[in-house]
């Protein structure tokens, strides 16, 4: 029995996040008395999901090759204000292309120095975090961007973030989108394969002939693009966006994937996990404001999570490995 | 000469004596004024303390997200006591057993519960910080306990010296020593550059890790009640994102990430390196948003550097 | 795996004497090599791997490649297999100097290999490991995608034929393998993609003393199919008996390379026991 559960915790990592994400959501229905389930809850809750999903899973990409990128906050928010501060001049379409291309060159940036030069990821992406968190701040030096009702009209403004479609916000279908796509990649092509073994060991699948540093390099400029598309979408919903966009998402981002069963030695990644690990995080601060706690203890909520998930997943994987 | 070229720090060393040389001449009125120089000493020991207690942990190859957290933390567990009426040096040592029982919690989840020290210290980040944040933390100090002997031994001045600069170069070498000149220091280095052959050979790993991490948690309370009997202003953000600059000091300094090889001398340095370019922009005018750019791209240059060099060392081209 | 050792004569091996287009090639006639090693060495920093080494490899013979711990066989077989470039010295397959060195180059080139610790990804099943690297495919609207259907059911006919008990699924990690099942897998695996050069290094690791013997035969089979056989080995004996010739490391240096009629076992054990006098690794006179 107990090898059983700990099989399929292997093949699934995800099967923890869905228990919890089951059990979550009935206490917080139970305990709010239903309002946490309201129309206007779940649409706040599921943009708000899709925003730190869309960057989670660039995270888990990363992580999946057994690297680490925590520049994903920086570089959203230098999307979100080359998008809205481009927008007025050059229509949206543009600005959104500038945004998901400065997004990449970042991406180009860490991967240079971790796959060509060979530096730990977590110091180039160090590096690259307060680099390009300066510049935010330089470039917006104590104002922030908003779009004008012009901008906000726009079709792209509404469909990258800003409007709704069937009343859930655009954000949420380009989450589900990327989910899709991803899984498909990750799980069915043979670069998922290889992405895998690079994760799983990285010298073995050298060995193999296995293109290690080009898909060490691939894997942080998809996580520089979606970081980048989820600061646009973000900055859509809101509307303005200033120097301190996106600062320290990356912590919720790498929580998210971790909580949806995403090992940071690398070679095991949910999306379906992690785009769950990313509704937990939200939906605990979203039930925190219903009920009027203090939003503090959210963040202390998060930080036992990820340790105890993390601990239950290693518990079950041993158990697994028992023959 | 050959072994000073080999030194883990000597880019670090280089890279201070041209920022010093350099502020020297563009800058004299102002970079050789003792406000300045107390200024810099005070912020590089409190950089400093915290870079050093991370040393110990990037030695073995691990690391400690959570020290910002535990800073503020300590910080305003320290303050809060004094405000209680508890004696300083009480508070001192009460303060700084909760950053050991951080530093054996860290230890035990990665030695026992076999997790990595990224997700504890991840974790560690948040939940202390929420600590705080749930408690509201605490404002200013009584006017008696600031003047206490023992605040202002740590936070006072003497001879235009800050005492916590003092502090910073006395455990500093104290730490160097342990590091190069002892049995656990040998043992720490081991560790880092070969955890397999360490076992094998009896190192006591997890004992080393648990000191390390302890010793890390320790510095960063240190550094916060340095900060804070010197300047008693709190806030619940206190420490937010020191742990990235700490890892950054450490890093310039000469440390691997992959640990085994880095030196104190090298970390307090890489301290005074940022701390000195700070002050020297601020007082140019430059506005703060600078600063954080250039620790991005000074972290990039110097790691990159230092990596091209070590693989020149040991002919390894990885692929 | 007996079954496979008389399977193996029936069914030749992927490219034996033609080329990748197909062309008969006389590549590797007994007048040229065909891998040839020049005056190789490779150094870690201060540490001398291999020193000033020249090994001639031949199309249709069992070179035995032996010597004690550390003497640098398996960095031998990094550098022939592109994992690793040497410091200084040349490579030539066929006669062409290998310029860049990566293992998808020797793959290509006709090199099948079983290394010692490293060929296997814990975290990948059985199916995808054995195909790691030469997926097959289907395509969907164009796309490439793994063709699961395939993966599974020639992976899992090799691995069964090769003796790995049944309730091994070809979906289970190999991680649950047993060391002895990891070894097996490792060798079906070079043996059913062999191509030009199968190379082993240490094969009979973890194996029982029967499966020891065959996997020796298999050696000799892929001989006389034409393929060239380097075999590691510390059981200078058991190479003694199947080689055409050995070649002795020690040191990092070649300090022997005879054909097996040459010297008798004890000879040859002789010199790797009490060594041929050569300097010992570590710091170079530099």
């Amino acid at each position: 029995m107990r090898a059983a559960i700990a099989n399929l915790v292997r093949r699934h990592p995800e099967a923890i996040t869905i228990t919890l994400v089951v059990l979550i959501s009935l206490t917080f229905a139970i305990a709010t008395g239903g309002s946490w389930l309201s129309v206007g809850n779940l649409q706040s809750l599921s943009q708000l999901t899709a925003v730190l999903a869309i960057m989670a899973f660039g995270e888990a990409i990363v992580i999946a090759t057994g690297q680490i990128d925590i520049s994903v906050g920086s570089v959203s928010g230098i999307a979100a204000l080359t998008f809205l501060g481009l927008a007025p001049g050059v229509g949206c379409g543009l600005a959104l292309l500038a945004a998901l291309v400065s997004g990449s060159l970042i991406g180009v940036i860490n991967g240079v120095f971790v796959a060509l030069v060979g530096i730990p990821s977590l110091l180039v992406t160090l590096g690259t975090l307060f680099l390009f968190q300066g510049i935010g701040y330089a470039v917006t030096s104590g104002f922030s961007f908003a779009a004008s009702t012009l901008v906000r009209k726009q079709f792209t403004y509404n469909a990258f973030g800003g409007g709704t479609a069937a009343e859930i916000n655009t954000g949420v279908i380009w989450a589900l989108i990327i989910l899709v796509v991803l899984q498909l990649v990750v799980f069915e092509t043979p670069i998922g394969n290889r992405l895998l073994a690079v994760g799983g060991d990285a010298v073995s699948s050298f060995s193999r002939g296995v293109n290690v540093t080009r898909i060490k390099f691939g894997v942080f400029v998809i996580s520089g693009v979606l970081a980048a598309l989820s600061g646009v979408l973000d900055s859509a919903f809101i509307g303005y966006a200033d120097g301190s966009f996106g600062v320290s998402m990356e912590l919720s981002a790498i929580a998210a994937a971790v909580l949806g069963g995403c090992h940071l030695a690398g070679g095991r990644i949910s999306l379906v996990g992690t785009l769950l690990g990313a509704f937990i995080l939200r939906g605990i601060q979203s039930f925190l404001i219903i009920l009027g706690v203090q939003p503090q203890w959210y963040v202390l909520a998060v930080g036992l999570i990820v340790v105890l998930t993390s601990l239950v997943d290693r518990t079950l994987t041993k158990l697994a490995l028992k023959r | 000469m050959r072994k000073l070229l080999k030194r883990p720090d000597l880019g670090i060393i280089i890279g201070c004596l041209f920022v010093f040389a350099l502020f020297s001449l563009w800058n004299p009125e102002q970079w050789f004024n003792w406000g300045t120089i107390r200024n810099i000493g005070e912020y590089t020991a409190i950089l400093g303390l915290l870079a050093i207690g991370q040393t110990f942990v990037i030695l073995i190859r691990e690391i400690d997200l959570s020290v910002g957290s535990v800073y503020g933390m300590v910080g305003i567990t320290f303050v809060g006591l004094e405000n209680n009426n508890v004696s300083d040096v009480l508070a001192f040592v009460l303060a700084m057993l909760l950053a050991l029982l951080i530093g054996l919690a860290n230890a035990a989840l990665v030695t026992r519960g076999k997790l990595s020290s990224m997700i504890v210290t991840l974790g560690g980040l948040f939940f202390y910080r929420g600590v705080i944040y749930v408690h509201g933390g605490v404002t200013g100090v009584p006017q008696a306990a600031r003047q206490n002997w023992f605040a202002q031994l740590l936070g006072g001045h003497w001879l235009q010296i800050e005492n916590g600069f003092g502090v910073l170069l006395i455990l500093g070498s104290l730490c160097a020593v342990i590091l190069h000149d002892t049995r656990f220091g040998n043992h720490l280095l081991a560790l880092g550059g070969d955890p397999a052959s360490a076992e094998s050979q009896g190192v006591p790993v997890n004992k080393v890790r648990t000191i390390a991490f302890c010793l890390c948690s320790l510095f960063a309370g240190l550094s916060a009640i340095v900060t804070l009997t010197h300047d008693p202003e709190t806030n619940v953000s206190l420490g937010t994102g020191m742990e990235l600059e700490a890892i950054a000091a450490v890093v310039v300094g000469g440390t691997l990430l992959t640990g085994g090889r880095g030196t104190m001398l090298g970390t307090i340095l890489g301290a005074f390196f940022f701390t000195a370019v700070r002050s020297e922009m601020v007082a140019l005018g430059a506005p703060p948003s600078w600063y954080v750019s250039f620790v991005g791209i000074a972290l990039l240059i110097v790691v990159t550097i230092n990596t091209l060099l070590v693989k020149r060392l040991r002919n390894q081209w990885i692929r | 795996m007996d079954k496979i050792v008389s399977r193996l004569a029936a069914v030749p091996a992927k490219s034996m004497m033609t080329g990748m287009d197909g062309e008969i090639r006389e590549g590797g006639s007994p007048k040229t090599p065909l891998i040839s090693i020049r005056n190789v060495s490779l150094s870690y920093g201060n540490f001398r791997a291999l020193t000033d080494v020249s090994v001639d490899f031949y199309q249709g013979e069992l070179v035995g490649l032996v010597g004690d711990n550390g003497a640098g066989k398996t960095t031998l077989i990094r550098i022939i297999s592109g994992i690793i470039p040497p410091t200084s010295g040349e490579v030539y397959f066929d006669g062409e100097k290998i310029t860049k060195f990566h293992p998808k180059k020797a793959i290509d080139l006709g090199l099948e290999c079983i290394q010692q610790t490293i060929g296997l990804c814990d975290n990948l099943s059985v199916g995808r490991n054995y195909f790691l690297g030469r997926e097959p495919i289907r395509r969907i609207f164009g796309l490439p995608f793994l063709d699961k259907k395939k993966i599974k059911e020639a992976s899992a006919k090799v691995v069964h034929d090769f003796g790995l008990r049944d309730s091994v699924d070809v979906d289970d990690e190999i991680a649950l393998l047993s060391g002895g099942e990891k070894q097996t897998f490792k060798i079906a695996r070079a043996v059913t993609f062999r191509n030009r050069v199968i190379i082993m290094d240490e094969p009979t690791n973890h194996l029982s003393v029967r499966e020891r013997a065959h996997v020796n035969e298999l050696a000799l089979q892929l001989k006389q199919q034409g393929l060239l056989v380097i075999y590691i080995t510390h059981d200078i004996f058991q190479i003694h008996r199947i080689a055409d010739r050995i070649v002795i490391l020690e040191n990092g240096r070649k300090v022997t390379d005879v054909p097996r009629e040459a010297m008798s076992s004890e000879a040859l054990e002789g010199i790797i026991r009490d060594g041929a006098g050569t300097p010992l690794k570590g710091r170079s006179a530099s």
